[in-house]
Parts: structure tokens; sequence; C-alpha cells
């Protein structure tokens, strides 16, 4: 072998590596952050509309929403929106396992987390609804009951196109987005 | 000659950067520290998440709080500094729980938590999108750290590189060191009420 012959083979190598790097990268790091991935890709969510009233089929039950109430809030410029929907359970087992996330939307993609407790405008304006349980309390139920679910949320005065998500974890990513 | 010297120069040059990167990596909790968005007192910061403006800062040698109907005085051996301020979620419902107050020297000082179930103060309510709220702090610092100092906000104080406000506090002067700062139970929209003596 010559000399010349020694260096061609050499920077073939060279270049072959270099190359090699190209795709050796980004799989490492595929590799490495593999469940993060996952779960970022678990967390993109999959929406089923679902028009006011109107029944659908999710995670073992039947979901209906029952009213989407705008009450007057207790700051100024604020409105209090309370929630009522119901599920009629289908399968029990199901539905047991799962924990319930609820959330309200706008057009302008801002997200708004249930109030703990009711604000006293609920309480005045729909004791029966400051009465129901929050969504999650899916245990021992059985086929053919219809539990019945409200959340409030304070919001300020201006958020239009209000829109309430629920999901559930063992269903996710699909997810119930009420208009 | 030169070839000679040549190899050994080499493994010395990588001995010595060797050991300057090994005394200069940085710790954990450096990398992975808050990102600073900064300001100033009397102006909007925007992070990403939350939006906040700091008004007054008052300092006071002593606080006297209303708890349960009982006034109750707090004194301390350095000096109150009492925020008020305000802040807003911007996409989504938060809590700002982790407020320092950052001196000269660069003692980072936390909250007090002699006052910390006051109305108002960092925690004690949920900021939601688009509903500015007014928020209190209190923190008991030295005389001497309280000039050229900074205040940091974020959403809790272990979150991984998620920003932080930090705000520099631009007036406070130690003549301005009042005896007594009132704290007392406010209504709904302004859930304190402050006087200072």
């Amino acid at each position: 072998m010559t000399a010349t012959a020694a260096n061609a083979g050499e920077r073939r190598r060279y270049w072959f590596s270099i190359a090699a790097l190209a795709v050796v990268l980004p799989a490492a790091i595929l590799v490495h952050t593999g469940d993060t991935i996952r779960e970022w890709l678990r967390d993109m969510r999959d929406p089923i509309a679902v028009e006011s009233g109107a029944l659908q089929r999710y995670a073992g039950a039947d979901w209906r929403l029952t009213g989407l109430a705008r009450l007057p809030g207790s700051l100024p410029k604020t409105a209090v929106v309370l929630a009522e929907f119901e599920a009629t359970v289908d399968d029990p087992a199901q539905l047991a396992e799962n924990r319930c996330q609820v959330a309200l939307t706008d057009d302008r993609g801002r997200r708004w987390q249930p109030a703990f407790l009711p604000e006293s405008a609920v309480h005045k304006a729909k004791p029966a609804a400051a009465d129901k349980p929050h969504c999650g309390l899916f245990e021992g139920t059985s086929t053919g009951d219809t539990i019945m679910m409200a959340e409030s949320f304070v919001v300020p005065e201006d958020a239009k196109s209000l829109a309430l998500s629920v999901s559930l974890s063992g269903a996710l990513p699909a997810y119930l987005l009420f208009r | 000659m030169i070839g000679s010297i040549k190899g050994p120069a080499a493994v010395l040059l990588a001995a010595a950067m060797l050991y300057g990167m090994q005394r200069t990596t940085p710790l954990y909790s450096d990398i992975t520290s808050p990102v600073p968005v900064t300001g100033r007192q009397g102006e909007r910061v925007d992070t990403s998440a939350f939006a906040i403006g700091v008004a007054n800062v008052h300092l006071a040698r002593e606080v006297t709080a209303s708890s349960f109907g009982r006034d109750r005085t707090y004194t301390t051996s350095g000096v109150w500094v009492i925020i008020e301020a305000a802040a807003a979620a911007k996409q989504e419902s938060l809590s700002l729980t982790s407020a320092k107050w950052l001196g000269p020297n660069g003692v980072r000082h936390a909250l007090s938590q002699r006052l910390s179930s006051m109305p108002g103060m960092p925690g004690t309510e949920r900021l939601e999108p688009g509903i500015p709220r007014p928020m209190l702090m209190a923190f008991e610092v030295p005389e001497s750290q309280l000039s050229g100092a900074t205040l940091l906000i974020a959403r809790s104080a272990v979150t991984p590189l998620a920003e932080e406000a930090w705000i520099k506090i631009t007036d406070v002067r130690a003549q301005n060191i009042r005896s007594t700062v009132k704290l007392g139970r406010g209504n709904r929209s302004q859930p304190w009420t402050l006087e200072a003596q």
C-alpha cells in the first residue's frame, strides 16, 4: 500500500465519521430523553368537541354539560362561571381508576383552574349546584348511576368563548371540550 | 530541540486546561437555577407565566398586625421591609410562593414567617389569568442590606429553569425607616390596610 492510498482511506473514514455524527447525535439524544418525549407526546391533547346538552361517551361513562352559567364575581371586573355537568356510568371499573382534571379555557388560550370552594354568588344563585361534588369521585358507582358535578371558576369579565375541558387520566390524550 | 519540548508542553497545557475546567465547573444548582427576568421598582415586569409590579416599599423598626381581633407587635433586630405589589397570572392559574430579598452583599433573605398568614401574602391566594391581585411581602433584613437590593419572585423556590422576576428596589433609604408600620385586615379587593407612623 502506498502512502497516498493510506491517506485516502483515512480521509474517507474521517468524513464517514463526521457524517455519522449527524445521525448518531440525534439518536443518542432521543434515547436519553425517551421518557420525557413520551410524556410530552402524552400531554399533546386530542379534544372531543361536545355541543351543550349533547351526550358524549368517554372513559366508561356518558357525559353531558347541563349548565354553564355566568354569575357576578365578588371582585370588580370579574365573573364567576359555574359549570354543571353529569356522567351516566356505563363501565364502573373503567371509570373508577381515573383522576379527573377540569379547566376553563377561552379564545386567547388562557386556562383557569376550578375554585376549591364555590364563591358566595354560587350559593346565592344556585344553592343546589354549590352542594354538588367536584369531578373525581368515581369510586363505588354502579352501571346506570348518574354522577352530578359542578365546578366554579373566577374569570375576568372580558373572557369570551369559554369552554369547559374535562380530562380523565385513563382516557388521555382524548379529553372532552364542552362549548 | 523544539520537537522534544512540544510534547511535554502540550501535556502541561492540557493539564492546566483540565484543572481550570475542574475548578470552574458550575454546581448542579447553578445550572438549573431560575432564569432571571429583570425590572425595576415601579414598572411592570413580565415573565412568560406571570406579571408583577412593585409599588411601595416601607421600612419600619416594628410591625403591628391584627390577628384574630388582637393587635400584636412584632419587633426585629434588623429592619422590617414591607412591600406592596400587584401580580397577575398570564395563561394559567398559578400561585407565587417564592419571594426573596437579595441584599447588596449577595445574601438572600427569605420571607418572614411571622407574618405569613396575613391576607395578601404569597401563597395565601391563587392568581387567575387576567385578574391582577394585590400582593404583600414582609422581610426582616439587616440595616446594611437595604439599599441596592433586588426582590426575587418566582412560582416556587425549586422549579429548575423556571423564570424568576428580579426587581431592582430603588426607593429605600435608611433615613426613611419608620418606627411602626400598622397592618390591618382590608376587604376582598384590597386584602390589607397599611399605616406608617
